[in-house]
């Protein structure tokens, strides 16, 4: 079997090219200067590294975190108990479940984002709806605040929460649990003690997806929040384009990549201590 | 062998595919009414259909979509899954370092992925177009299956194969019966977010496209400024029943064979 | 679990079979258009590739930004693109426009004189006008009953929460500037500060910063007031009728969209007769009387429809004009511009 390290090669070639080497483009433009225009000027600095310590640009980024966190929080909430119940069906709900939980993130992101804008409006469905219910007299201002955004981040992001754990439930081995229960615990110990370790993998990955895709996804901000919000991509994206800024720009992003590993590998790292114990005595 | 589910669990996941397809409901709703500005009901039109099906700038970016989904969640697939299933065998430090670079496409904002390459392809002087599109989302989306099947791997433990493997099973035999049937759901669920990246994509696409390589997403980012045209609603309500049909066909079709030869099921 | 394989199999090999039946194409020589969405009469260019036996490829890009970074990574092919008057500028120093041959185009004696040898392409060595506009303020009759003829407008406290800006920090920060008197190109700091925090206490009454969809939004009555681009009002009132739209007294932004042939083009003299064929008087009026969008063109009036010309948000009257200002290349001050701009939007410091 050791021969199967082989396979990796492939994969490696491609990664070096397509990945390694853009990367190290990237990595080797932050270290560059600028001239007044934005031309790069090919000596080293440190300068676009300065830029980022600064209240302003560290205080988007706690922004970044927060809503991300949260969205992966609410999604992970969401999501868990319905990657349950398509897991738990038979195998033809399952395709149907899966099914119809991607196919509606076929249609085009944007799109559906504005789908969103129709029915939050303050003419929108929603406010025409409660109103003939007489719940509001006044129509409700939902778009263009924070609670729009974490909605759309939400809605965008729960696939890549429900598939990882949908894959991590099918897998779990089922006499555990019917041995907890014959032997005497309650259901919601069973999915304290058992089904929530065994699918913690799932939720890890599914978890970094959704943190991960948050923290990239600023066009959300831009059209449900109506761009009163910065975050970090945006001011990424910023630099490359409108402020021509590169070096900062991937000044940035380096920092940006570094701090999302290191917080993947806490995580990572925490979810496998928190249920160390109880995978050891699985076996 | 099926575990008894509370019925809360049913009503939530009911009220979640309500929250998921109300959005849409109103797409579809919308590609039939009678504003270009689709801003409030004004009638039902099914104009918008029959000047879809005229619009040549859509049907170029569809084909270029579908064909840049296809291929390239096909090869992301497979050298994702064949990553995940190679580097168990390797090295702990190799191991490390694989992770870390297939995490490195979902953590890099889209920007960088997309200018990167592109100065990498003017320097290696290939002509973007349609094949500069599918080698980066090959790029991504290997790493989203690579995760995916990853952590299904990680679930299942090395138990199973090593038993086949001391009854005397080939490396193949032990692949093709014990590993791949148990990681199928990860390859599955691996391939839909790959195909969904790939159909979704804007910014690498915007960049590492060239003349006549426009795809979905880039036509509708152009079309925005001018106001979305209800013909993309008519289109994405057509991929909609499209899908739902193939899916319901293909069910229809596995369902026939059911009972004959259970275990046969793969090509191979 | 196997049966989820083949189902997925069966769904892709199904694509393929679609895919496969479409697809072929000609080699006529072809000219590869990169501009703005629906920026042409879809007739005009059929009639173009029919007079002169060439295929158009026209691809889109959705802001001047995204252009530049495009081609400045060497990315295209394109023969023709459209920037906007600034990023004209910008190209030109970048060194990434070819320079245009007029002897190819003698319709450019056809552009009206305000729009020819523009300050950010003296001589209109690398580029035409194609279309232009003034940045001013769009209001909703309905809600907004009190005369609007001031920037200063935007800040009374009764349309708190429905002022519409231009999610664009030259636009936005410009406007300010010009309220209080100043050039909206300002590369004084202080200028720049107090423009910025004038604007931080309109932010409270700002509904939503937007550029794209910022018509939508004065359509459907989200928004009572905001700043707009005399096209886009144009567009605007013909969608709602309580829509009007002014330009204040300190006068507004003026813009150009224009044509330009990148350095790397392969077909520079094809370009080049089709900026000759657009600015043919009969072509120009047919045109932009599909697209909405002023004419430049002096000899194409005639040919206009009635309702075209008395347009008075697509022909802006000369005392109108005569207030305008365009935005000039800031150098470096961009970068100040830019990091006030953060702290507006984050709302931080």
């Amino acid at each position: 079997m050791k021969k199967s390290g082989f396979a990796l090669i492939p994969v490696m070639l491609w990664l070096s090219l397509f990945l390694v080497v853009p990367m190290l483009i990237v990595v080797g433009i932050s270290f560059m200067q600028r001239d007044t225009d934005g031309n790069l000027i090919y000596t080293f600095s440190l300068d676009a590294y300065k830029i980022f310590f600064d209240s302003l640009y560290l205080g988007i980024y706690w922004d970044t975190i927060v809503l991300s966190v949260a969205t992966t929080v609410i999604c992970l909430l969401l999501s868990y108990p319905l990657a349950y119940y398509i897991a738990r069906s038979g195998p033809r709900r399952q395709t149907w479940g899966l099914a119809l939980i991607t196919i509606p993130f076929w249609i085009n992101f944007l799109i559906r984002t504005y789908a969103w804008v129709l029915l939050l409006r303050t003419q929108g469905v929603v406010n025409s709806l409660f109103m003939n219910l007489g719940w509001i007299s006044e129509p409700m201002q939902m778009l263009y605040t924070k609670g729009a955004v974490l909605l759309g981040m939400v809605y965008t992001f729960i696939p890549f929460m429900v598939l990882p754990i949908y894959v991590a439930i099918e897998q779990m081995d089922r006499r555990l649990l019917e041995a907890a229960s014959d032997l005497g615990a309650s259901p919601w110990r069973s999915f304290w003690h058992i089904t929530l370790p065994q699918t913690k993998s799932g939720i890890t990955t599914g978890a970094v997806l959704v943190y991960v895709s948050t923290t990239g996804m600023f066009v959300v901000t831009d059209i449900l929040g109506g761009a009163k919000s910065s975050m970090i991509s945006n001011i990424i994206q910023t630099q490359f384009l409108g402020a021509r800024n590169w070096p900062f720009g991937a000044a940035l992003s380096v920092i940006f990549v570094i701090t999302s590993f290191i917080l993947i590998a806490l995580f990572n790292k925490a979810m496998t201590s928190r249920y160390e114990t109880v995978k050891e005595g699985r076996v | 062998m099926r575990t008894r589910r509370s019925p809360w669990l049913g009503l939530h996941s009911l009220l979640m595919i309500i929250f998921i397809y109300v959005p849409i409901l109103f797409i579809i709703l919308f590609s039939f009414n009678d504003s270009r500005l689709s801003a409030e009901w004004r009638g039902f039109t099914l104009d918008w259909y029959v000047s879809l099906f005229d619009n040549d700038h859509v049907m170029d970016a569809l084909e270029n979509s579908l064909i840049v989904a296809v291929i390239s969640t096909l090869a992301a697939t497979l050298l994702g899954t064949l990553a995940a299933i190679a580097v168990r065998k390797v090295t702990r430090r190799l191991k490390l370092s694989m992770n870390g670079l297939m995490y490195l496409p979902i953590v890099i904002p889209d920007i960088i992925m997309g200018l990167s390459l592109l100065v990498l392809f003017r320097l290696l002087g290939v002509e973007t177009g349609k094949t500069t599109i599918i080698i980066a989302h090959i790029t991504f989306s290997m790493s989203y299956v690579y995760v995916v099947v990853s952590s299904r791997l990680a679930g299942m433990g090395k138990q199973l194969e090593e038993a086949a493997q001391d009854l005397g099973a080939s490396p193949w035999q032990t692949f093709r019966h014990v590993t791949l049937p148990q990681i199928t759901p990860g390859i599955i669920s691996g391939a839909l977010i790959a195909f969904t990246m790939s159909l979704d994509d804007f910014m690498v696409s915007f960049f590492v496209s060239g003349p006549s390589s426009t795809t979905l997403p880039i036509y509708i980012y152009g079309q925005v400024k001018r106001g979305i045209s209800p013909e993309i609603n008519a289109l994405c309500t057509i991929l909609i029943l499209v899908s739902v049909t193939l899916i319901f066909l293909a069910q229809y079709m596995l369902n026939r064979g059911k009972g004959q030869k259970k275990q046969k099921m793969l090509p191979f | 679990m196997n049966k989820k394989l083949k189902l997925v199999t069966l769904l892709l090999t199904a694509m393929l079979v679609v895919l496969s039946l479409s697809g072929c194409g000609s080699k006529k020589e072809t000219l590869n258009i990169y501009s703005w969405a629906d920026n042409f009469d879809p007739q005009v260019l059929k009639d173009f590739e029919d007079k002169y036996n060439v295929k158009i490829n026209y691809d889109n890009f959705a802001n001047n930004e995204d252009l530049l970074a495009k081609i400045k990574a060497g990315g295209g092919g394109y023969d023709l693109i459209q920037p906007s008057d600034y990023m004209v500028a910008t190209m030109i120093k970048e060194n990434l426009l070819a320079p245009l041959n007029m002897a190819n185009i003698p319709n450019f004696a056809n552009l009206t004189e305000t729009l020819k040898n523009p300050p950010f392409d003296p001589g209109n060595k690398y580029s035409i006008a194609y279309m232009s506009g003034v940045t001013g303020i769009a209001y909703n009759k309905k809600y907004v009953t009190e005369p609007i003829t001031s920037w200063a407008d935007l800040w009374n406290p009764k349309y708190k929460g429905k002022v519409l800006l231009l999610d664009d920090n030259r636009e936005v920060i410009g406007m300010s500037l010009k309220k209080n008197g100043w050039s909206n190109s300002s590369t004084d700091e202080t200028q720049i500060k107090t423009a910025v925090d004038d604007l931080k206490k309109l932010l409270p009454s700002v509904l939503a910063f937007d550029t794209d969809t910022i018509k939508q939004k004065m359509i459907q009555e989200e928004g009572w007031i905001g700043t707009m681009w005399s096209g886009d009002a144009s567009f605007v009132a013909k969608e709602n009728k309580d829509i009007a739209y002014v330009v204040p007294k300190e006068g507004g932004t003026i813009f150009a969209d224009n044509y330009a042939i990148p350095k790397d083009s392969k077909n520079q003299e094809l370009a080049e007769k089709f900026i000759n064929y657009m600015m043919d008087p009969k072509v120009s009026a047919k045109n932009y009387e599909s697209i909405g969008y002023s004419d430049p063109n002096t000899k194409a009036m005639e040919f206009h429809s009635e309702a075209y010309r008395n347009d008075k948000m697509i022909n802006l009257s000369e005392g109108e004009m005569k207030l305008t200002e365009w935005l000039k290349d800031v150098g470096d001050t961009l970068q100040v511009y830019d990091r006030y701009w953060t702290e507006l939007k984050s709302g931080r410091e």
